[in-house]
């Protein structure tokens, strides 16, 4: 069966992923998540996803090359950066790596769903537009 | 072996003195003697004249017994040594010493040769061809003369006939005299000499050890233990420097050199804390915002999700507040080693103390500490940031409490608006030359804050000069020392542009002034008189006194040691041993010294500690333009 991502999570610490799914998920997001940058990168959801959120450190890769690789095969997909670093540089550093939003841990479910709802409703409307 | 200095220093005068007065004395000596020597011999001489003519007429009348007499009178006496008479053929006629009367003298003796060696005998001479000197059997030195006694014409026509007509010399008188007292003198005289030079010597080369040891040993071997000592890492070395000779200037040099290194080490320190406490607060920031993230995202879906049940939904409110927390602790840490500029809003002080005790009013119920509020009423908004702040006040009430220690207290908190004047109180932060160079040197700090370098130019000789960067005090570091009342010059240390305002002069002592741009309203104007302490901003004069918004916190514990109280703001300085970490006050530091606020101590041992935070209501103009920062 061929599921229908909404979301990626690209992020090493499973309480992340597990928060970030439990938080979407109940927003009724579907969400995909990989523990590190090869698995991300090969993941099926990242050819049909409509938003992915991805940390800036992970093991063995930087999340600004994941980033780069993403841009370069989704070149109009948003891509949310999360970091622990939340400065000036990081924050410029991610933009120029094609990341759309910078998001800085530690975040709160309202500051997680005001990054990623105006996408993903933008992008529901277009995308049940798009549905047979 | 290791010569020293001084003893290479008093040989080489020793030998200089001995040579130089032994020849002089040399010189006067043999002058002296050659003196006395022809003195005696012109004594000597006379003495041989009239012993002469007093015996002529004996001789001529042949009154043998009398001229006996006579010569053995004389030539016994005190001072001669003998007196003889001989005839033309040499042999001894008369002699005050009659063992040798009848004695012929040999012709060729030295005493004779003058005369007697070439082939024509000579007839007269000189006094001094007459005279030799010789050694009697005994050793001592004797002075003979001769005196040829000529045929006259009394002698050959005598009636004794004894003589004739053609013989020029008829006999020759000798005469002795002793040189032994004159030579007992010469040898006293120049012993005396000797003892004289020595004495010099002596005296000389004393007089240069005691130069030597007051003016160059003690001064050498105080610089070469202060170079050992600093060797060895001690920089707080400094060497007596007195004098006011070139060693003085070296040990003040080298007071002065000791000092910086010092200075420039407790910075590199002070640096390298910082650096830590960056690389720390980075590690942490990742290491935690994980397990945060997790307790912040979960909690919070669960507060909306048991929004019918008020009981839990309270509980986990106190989760995510105390959770949100601990996130802008770690952030404040992380921007305190970033010194990342406050985020300024309005803010009520009030407000924020209150905020920040609510947070810890639980640990300090629990640990018996009161707390005593006297907040001002009316008190205007700061601009701050209200989460830095709030970790000000947090921190300050918690040492306090720590302070007071187990058995309980209370910790006074107070807030009050007061007005103080620009000088005296404001740092100057932004200060550039005419070109527009940064003149802040972040790495020599007056007070902990940076100092303000200009270069200084007197007498020719350029050095740098930190100017406190407080407006109203002259606490300035100068790279080298100069003398009160010097006009010196001022320019800029990067482009060498003058500082000098033709146009304006010292208010005190009419001397020319100097000045930089501090910011882009003021300029701060200095005397350019070494030791005058005038000094104006009239941007800053204008404004009047300022208003601040001050925070008193003050505990009842054991207060502070003088020793400590230098060091309580620096990076892992705690003097709670174990418990503590000793960061609490250095990042109370930063953010107040972020707000441009001023935070002091005032404490004595045993009577309990008071911090004053002092937050202006405007944001001073003397700061620094910040650089843009963009987020997404």
């Amino acid at each position: 069966m061929s599921e229908r991502w909404d979301v990626l999570v690209v992020d090493d610490e499973a309480v992340i992923r597990d928060a970030v799914r439990l938080i979407l998920g109940s927003e009724g997001w579907s969400v995909a998540v990989a523990a590190d940058a090869a698995s991300g990168l090969a993941h099926p959801a990242l050819e049909t996803c409509r938003l992915v959120l991805c940390d800036m450190m992970l093991p063995g890769m930087s999340g600004l090359d994941v980033v780069r690789e993403m841009r370069r095969r989704r070149p109009d997909m948003p891509i949310v950066l999360i970091t622990g670093y939340a400065t000036a540089e990081n924050a410029t550093r991610a933009i120029d790596a094609g990341a759309s939003a910078f998001l800085a841990k530690p975040f709160d479910d309202t500051e997680l769903l005001n990054q990623v709802r105006p996408v993903l409703e933008r992008t529901d409307v277009a995308g049940k537009e798009g549905q047979p | 072996m290791k010569l020293r200095i001084g003893i290479l220093a008093i040989l080489g005068v020793a030998t200089v003195t001995a040579v130089a007065i032994g020849s002089m004395s040399g010189l006067i000596l043999r002058a002296h003697r050659a003196a006395l020597l022809a003195q005696l011999e012109q004594g000597a001489d006379q003495l041989s004249e009239t012993i002469g003519s007093s015996t002529f007429y004996d001789m001529l009348e042949n009154r043998r017994p009398a001229l006996r007499r006579e010569i053995l009178t004389i030539g016994t006496q005190k001072g001669m040594e003998r007196v003889r008479l001989f005839n033309r053929t040499g042999k001894i006629k008369f002699s005050s010493d009659e063992a040798e009367i009848g004695r012929v003298q040999d012709l060729k003796a030295k005493a004779c040769a003058v005369c007697h060696s070439q082939e024509q005998v000579l007839q007269k001479l000189p006094a001094n061809k007459r005279s030799r000197i010789y050694r009697a059997p005994d050793g001592h030195r004797v002075l003979g003369i001769i005196r040829p006694i000529y045929n006259e014409t009394r002698c050959w026509n005598s009636e004794c006939h004894a003589h004739k007509r053609d013989e020029t010399v008829l006999g020759m008188l000798d005469v002795n005299v002793s040189l032994a007292g004159a030579d007992a003198r010469i040898a006293s005289d120049q012993r005396q000499m000797i003892l004289l030079a020595l004495l010099a010597i002596a005296a000389s080369s004393l007089l240069l050890w005691w130069l030597n040891e007051r003016l160059i040993v003690k001064p050498v071997a105080d610089l070469i233990a202060g170079t050992r000592k600093v060797a060895e890492g001690d920089l707080h070395t400094t060497i007596p420097a007195e004098a006011g000779h070139e060693l003085g200037d070296l040990a003040r040099s080298f007071n002065e050199m000791t000092r910086r290194l010092g200075e420039a080490q407790r910075q590199l320190t002070q640096a390298d804390k910082l650096a830590s406490v960056g690389r720390l607060a980075a590690g942490v920031a990742h290491e935690i915002n994980n397990p945060l993230t997790g307790v912040l995202t979960y909690a919070s879906f669960l507060q909306k999700r048991l929004q019918d049940r008020p009981e839990m939904a309270a509980d986990l409110e106190v989760i995510v507040r105390e959770t949100k927390r601990c996130r802008d602790i770690v952030r404040g840490l992380l921007d305190f080693s970033r010194q990342t500029p406050p985020q300024h809003h309005p803010t009520d002080l009030n407000e924020v103390v209150r905020r920040g005790a609510a947070v810890i009013m639980n640990q300090l119920v629990l640990r018996q500490v009161a707390l005593d509020f006297a907040l001002a009423d009316g008190l205007p908004p700061v601009p701050a940031d209200a989460n830095q702040i709030q970790q000000v006040i947090v921190n300050l009430i918690m040492n306090a409490a720590d302070a007071i220690g187990d058995d309980g207290g209370t910790v006074f908190v107070g807030t009050s608006a007061i007005q103080m004047p620009a000088r005296g109180n404001t740092v100057i932060r932004t200060a550039r030359c005419p070109k527009g160079c940064d003149l802040i040197d972040p790495g020599t700090r007056i007070g902990r804050y940076p100092g303000i370098k200009v270069l200084r130019r007197a007498h020719e000789h350029d050095t740098l000069v930190h100017l406190d960067p407080v407006y109203g005090r002259v606490n300035h570091r100068a790279g080298e020392p100069l003398e009160a009342g010097v006009l010196a010059n001022y320019a800029c240390p990067r482009c060498r542009a003058r500082l000098e305002l033709p146009e304006h002069k010292c208010g005190d002592c009419g001397a020319p002034a100097f000045g930089v741009q501090a910011g882009e309203r003021g300029r701060i104007e200095w005397c350019s008189r070494k030791g005058c302490h005038w000094t104006r901003c009239e941007a800053l004069d204008a404004q009047g006194p300022q208003a601040y918004a001050e925070l008193v916190v003050r505990d009842t514990g054991k207060g502070i040691s003088p020793e400590d109280l230098d060091h309580l703001f620096e990076p892992f300085f705690t003097t709670k041993g174990n418990r503590g970490l000793g960061l609490g006050l250095a990042v109370t530091w930063g953010i107040v010294e972020g707000h441009g606020g001023t935070i002091g101590v005032e404490s004595e041992p045993g009577q309990g500690a008071k911090f004053i935070v002092r937050l202006p209501n405007a944001l001073p103009i003397a700061r620094p333009a910040e650089p843009p920062r963009g987020t997404s």
